[in-house]
């Protein structure tokens, strides 16, 4: 038992309802009567508009607004959309051109959207949107991952959106000059889409003369905040919910342009809006995930131990900054630059390109896997190289125990860590000791065999404050929560930790989120932060609500205790629950103590981390690759529901060798979107994944009460270089280099048989 | 999706007739056409449903061969194969998911001659002949390039009728993404010959691969296409799952295998 809680495996309690189709999506509880909302979108990735025709529009049956830039602006419309900008390395601002949530004169991606056309019904709404006329005069399209080019904003003329620095540059450079070994690597990190189960979704309606608008989000209160901003109403008329999210992973966090066209839309008609994107539409639109080039450097001296650590990388930010697109591969990326070694000098440089493609922003993990990735790519390289076991080289390097609390290059503090003591675990799990034995069964079929290690670290992020609200009622209690649940199972974890704190059943606890108007406010979900903001919150305010029951219990004595079920008082044989302690205070005039609110910050960040290994076989033949084994070890410090926790893990996995093995949005040379369907875009499915063997080695952080680490985006870290390294292990000796994800089977024997080409030229 | 006439005839007859209309299609599973017509890349004036004529479905012996009508499913298929033709019954349980086997059928997969649908190299190495409202083509004058065949306007594919090999098996290598064959291939060996047919590489459609007939029909065995070259990558799909060249290589190594599971 941890001092905070039980933690138990229990199931979800959410689940009945999702698996069985009584889940409540966006799109679900539409109002009746809603009208359907379409968009007429940027058919060319570069262009100056021409014209942009929308009489033959208006005029299509059932329409009742159709409406572009010029229309929403003179509505009163504020059109640049929000986001944040990264510091310069010369200390400057990243470049900040207008992202209109309608296009103004000029179109920077395929489909942008360039006029918003309402109607009694979708099909009707499509027709007009067939109806309208757009003329492009076209402009030549930067699609390169790499600065200069065609210009896409005046504010960047070389396309850089932003120069972001870390670390001592002279320093780095010095001591790899000094260095007994370098090693040098290219690191792909292919772009991909999140493709969440329920696509983006969005309706609008007018409550007397307030606005209500329901999507599926991360958090109500950015999105909020930002209808204020930009259509010109005050807070108190605006109301943001979310009901049933069916999966976010970064990607709807972010605010897009449809919900302020909607939003504007019912506003205009005074009538509800809805709008649900098909799958196409997502894949054009949703924000993408990764899509870097980093050239990574390390310096070992002759004993190799790490001297410098070297990262220069270009990233595409897609044609405009997203919410948070100038953070991730900057800001974010650092935070774990330097993994779990003890690298004392390291230099990283980013640099955000602007492309004609569509915006990048946080995809599960939203930096911290990008930055794990490049430098597990390279440990593992470099003890290739090096001619170093690949586990000893990181055993050399980890910080030691003794060295905590630890503050790295990047000023982050790890408060606590084993990882020799969870690698060590993690060898003994995967049965590291008989791959040898396996890779000659697998060679004598004819397969190449390989055994790929990734220690990851990744840093808890989002606001670390939270607020919770409790109130008691006659036969349980409601505890309104300022995250938000995409599906992770928080009404379980969040009624099952307020249980633990009060004795109430977790079946009598209804979690409530969602609602700006219910909850004032709040961080939503991202960042892995969740349950351990969510929890430490909640700790501070019911233990203050059992405090004050106690207090009045004893009615001016010593204060009642606690003993988790009951409240126990001396000279008495008395001992009532929470809820009958609730029940006395409401009888003597003392309500208040039946709902309690507050807000607690985080201390300090924490830091989960652990070592994932994974097995592959690969066809040489074929070149296709099979996950025959994979085994993560955690520390998460505690943990409040291990069952959910081990979900995340499987989930993360799933996405991080979605990405490396499969996944990838491509284009043509035209800028026009190639994987438009699941006809083209391969996702993971359950048949193509190994069983996971999981298992945790508790370091309870000293960051905060709980002792907790966070888990949601851990999978996901450790999963992509695991693999990765993996396949290298298994292709090393038939001489491949290159492996850019994803590894399908046409690049994994293109390569092999590049190599083949390379050894026959040699010779 | 656009909006359009649907009829569902009870006989042939009525579905030659219905689909005299101007811009009418057969829809007989669907599995291509409802996700064409919901992106609005289709739009027939009628739809006519082929899935309630009876005289169009099952699955019968037919003197040495099996009559399989035009509207069986896929699922239907691969059960009732299960023992007078197995290899077909395996390259029927394998298409799609369990969705599109309840609902695809043998017909529109043969109309439809998608070049990297399964079917048409299963008809294709198995002599299959393809029966129509108003004749039989054999398959090998049926399947006459990429989503094209010898069918005429209006035409409906009724059955399809092929002859039992020796042995065979469907050797098939997926697209990861829509997992239809990146290449497969079918192999059919007969007392008089091995047939060998191709789908999913070439740019023409499915094929046949006579370089391996004929050395499989002097040598059915895996080695006897060890020593042959793979066929010309020019003529192969390239797109975002492979290159040309890579599908030829596939072509070869996805017949050695499947002669090596006979």
């Amino acid at each position: 038992m941890n001092a905070f809680g039980k933690s138990q495996p229990v199931t979800r309690r959410e689940d009945a309802r999702f698996l069985t189709g009584r889940g409540r999506y966006t799109a679900d509880i539409a109002p009746a009567g809603a009208l359907a909302a379409a968009f007429v979108r940027a058919p060319v990735a570069h262009g100056d508009i021409a014209s942009l025709d929308l009489e033959a529009a208006r005029g299509m049956p059932g329409v009742v607004l159709a409406m572009a830039a010029a229309d929403a602006e003179a509505a009163g419309a504020t059109l640049g959309m929000g986001f944040t900008v990264t510091s310069n390395s010369d200390g400057s601002k990243g470049a900040a051109p207008e992202r209109p949530f309608l296009a103004r004169g000029r179109v920077r991606f395929v489909g942008e959207p360039l006029a918003v056309i309402v109607a009694e019904t979708r099909e009707q709404a499509l027709d007009a949107v067939e109806a309208a006329t757009v003329e492009i005069d076209e402009r030549p399209v930067h699609m390169d991952l790499a600065p200069g080019g065609p210009a896409l904003h005046a504010e960047a003329p070389d396309n850089v959106g932003y120069d972001f620095g870390l670390g001592d540059r002279a320093a780095t450079q010095a001591a790899l000059e000094a260095a007994a070994h370098r090693v040098t690597l290219r690191v792909v990190d292919n772009r991909i889409a999140s493709n969440p189960m329920e696509t983006r979704a969005c309706w609008a309606e007018m409550e007397g003369d307030r606005l209500h608008v329901c999507y599926g989000g991360q958090g109500v209160w950015s999105l909020k905040g930002e209808l204020v901003s930009l259509l010109g109403l005050d807070e108190s008329r605006v109301r943001v919910t979310t009901p049933d999210v069916g999966g976010g992973f970064g990607t709807k966090a972010m605010n897009y342009p449809e919900y302020f066209c909607v939003a504007l839309a019912a506003l205009r008609l005074g009538r509800p809006v809805a709008w649900m994107a098909d799958r196409g539409e997502g894949m054009l639109t949703d924000n993408a995930g990764r899509d870097l080039v980093s050239e990574v450097e390390l310096g070992f001296d002759a004993d190799h131990r790490i001297t410098a650590y070297r990262v220069d990388t270009l990233n595409n930010l897609g044609a405009y900054n997203s919410n948070f697109g100038q953070l991730i591969q900057s800001h974010l990326f650092s935070r774990v630059l330097t993994g779990t070694y003890d690298i004392r000098t390291a230099w990283m440089r980013s640099r955000g390109i602007y492309t004609n493609t569509t915006q990048t922003d946080a995809y599960r993990g939203a930096g911290r896997p990008e930055a794990i990735f490049a430098l597990e790519r390279i440990m593992d390289r470099a003890a290739r190289v090096l001619g170093v076991d690949p586990w000893e080289l990181r055993r050399k390097n980890f910080i030691a125990e003794a060295a905590f609390p630890y503050r790295t290059v990047a000023d982050e503090t790890y408060d606590v860590g084993a990882f020799g003591r969870v690698l060590d675990r993690a060898e003994a799990a995967s049965g590291r000791a008989g791959f040898a034995a396996r890779r000659r069964e697998s060679a004598a079929r004819g397969r190449l065999r390989g055994l790929g290690l990734s220690y990851y670290i990744e840093s808890i992020l989002g606001a670390p404050s939270e607020g919770v609200t409790i109130e008691f009622l006659e036969e349980g209690a409601r505890i309104y929560v300022g995250t938000q649940s995409n599906g992770q199972g928080h009404e379980t974890v969040f009624a099952q930790f307020l249980a633990d704190q009060t004795g109430i059943p977790a079946d009598r606890i209804e979690v409530v989120q969602g609602d700006s108007d219910r909850i004032a406010s709040g961080g939503g979900t991202g960042g892995s932060r969740s349950v351990t903001v969510q929890g430490n919150a909640t700790l501070k305010v019911a233990r203050e609500a059992i405090a004050a029951l106690g207090a009045f219990l004893s009615d001016g004595g010593a204060p009642a205790a606690f003993d988790g079920e009951r409240f126990r008082m001396d000279g008495t044989n008395e001992a009532p629950t929470v809820l009958e302690a609730v029940a006395r205070a409401r009888e003597a005039g003392r309500a208040d103590l039946a709902r309690v609110a507050g807000e607690a910050r985080l201390p300090a960040r924490s830091f989960p981390n652990g070592a994932h290994v994974a097995e592959v076989e690969v066809d040489p033949e074929t070149g296709e690759i099979r996950v025959e084994r994979y085994t993560v070890v955690d520390d998460f410090g505690n943990l409040i529901n291990p069952l959910l926790a081990e979900g995340q893990v499987h989930g993360g996995i799933a996405q991080g060798l979605g990405q490396v093995l499969w996944e990838q949005i491509a284009h043509d040379a035209d800028g026009q979107l190639l994987s438009a369907s699941f006809m083209d875009y391969a996702m993971p499915r359950a048949s193509d994944l190994p069983f996971i063997g999981f298992g945790t080695e508790p370091v309870p952080s000293t960051a905060n009460a709980l002792g907790m680490k966070g888990c949601g985006e851990a999978g996901t870290v450790g999963a992509m270089a695991a693999l990765v390294n993996a396949v290298e292990d298994a292709l090393w000796d038939r001489g491949v280099r290159d492996l850019s994800p994803p590894l399908t089977p046409a690049r994994v024997w293109k390569a092999l048989g590049e190599a083949d080409d390379g050894r026959f030229a040699a010779q | 999706m656009y909006d359009f006439e649907f009829e569902r005839p009870r006989s042939i007859a009525d579905a030659v007739k219905a689909l005299k209309t101007e811009e009418a299609i057969a829809f007989s599973g669907g599995q291509t056409l409802m996700p064409t017509m919901k992106q609005r890349l289709a739009m027939p004036s009628k739809v006519v449903s082929l899935t309630a004529i009876e005289e169009m479905r099952g699955v019968r012996q037919d003197g040495s061969g099996i009559w399989i009508g035009g509207a069986t499913t896929h699922a239907t298929v691969a059960r009732e194969t299960k023992d007078s033709y197995p290899a077909l019954s395996s390259l029927a349980a394998r298409i799609g998911d369990p969705a599109v086997r309840a609902r695809g059928t043998i017909g529109g997969s043969v109309a439809n001659n998608d070049p990297s649908a399964c079917y048409p190299a299963g008809v294709l190495a198995s002599r299959g002949v393809i029966v129509t409202d108003r004749r039989e083509i054999p398959a090998d004058d049926f399947f006459e390039g990429m989503f094209m065949t010898a069918l005429e306007e209006g035409e409906i594919v009724t059955a399809v009728k092929v002859e039992v090999p020796e042995t065979a098996h469907y050797a098939k290598f997926i697209q990861p993404a829509s997992r239809f064959p990146l290449t497969a291939v079918f192999v059919a060996k007969y007392g008089d010959g091995v047939r060998v047919a191709v789908t999913g590489a070439s740019e023409s459609g499915v094929f046949r691969w006579t370089e391996a007939e004929d050395a499989l029909s002097g040598d059915w065995s895996a080695d006897a296409v060890d020593g042959l070259s793979a066929p010309d990558g020019s003529d192969m799909i390239s797109d975002l799952h492979g290159t040309g060249d890579y599908r030829a290589h596939l072509v070869k190594v996805m017949t050695k295998r499947a002669v090596a599971a006979c």
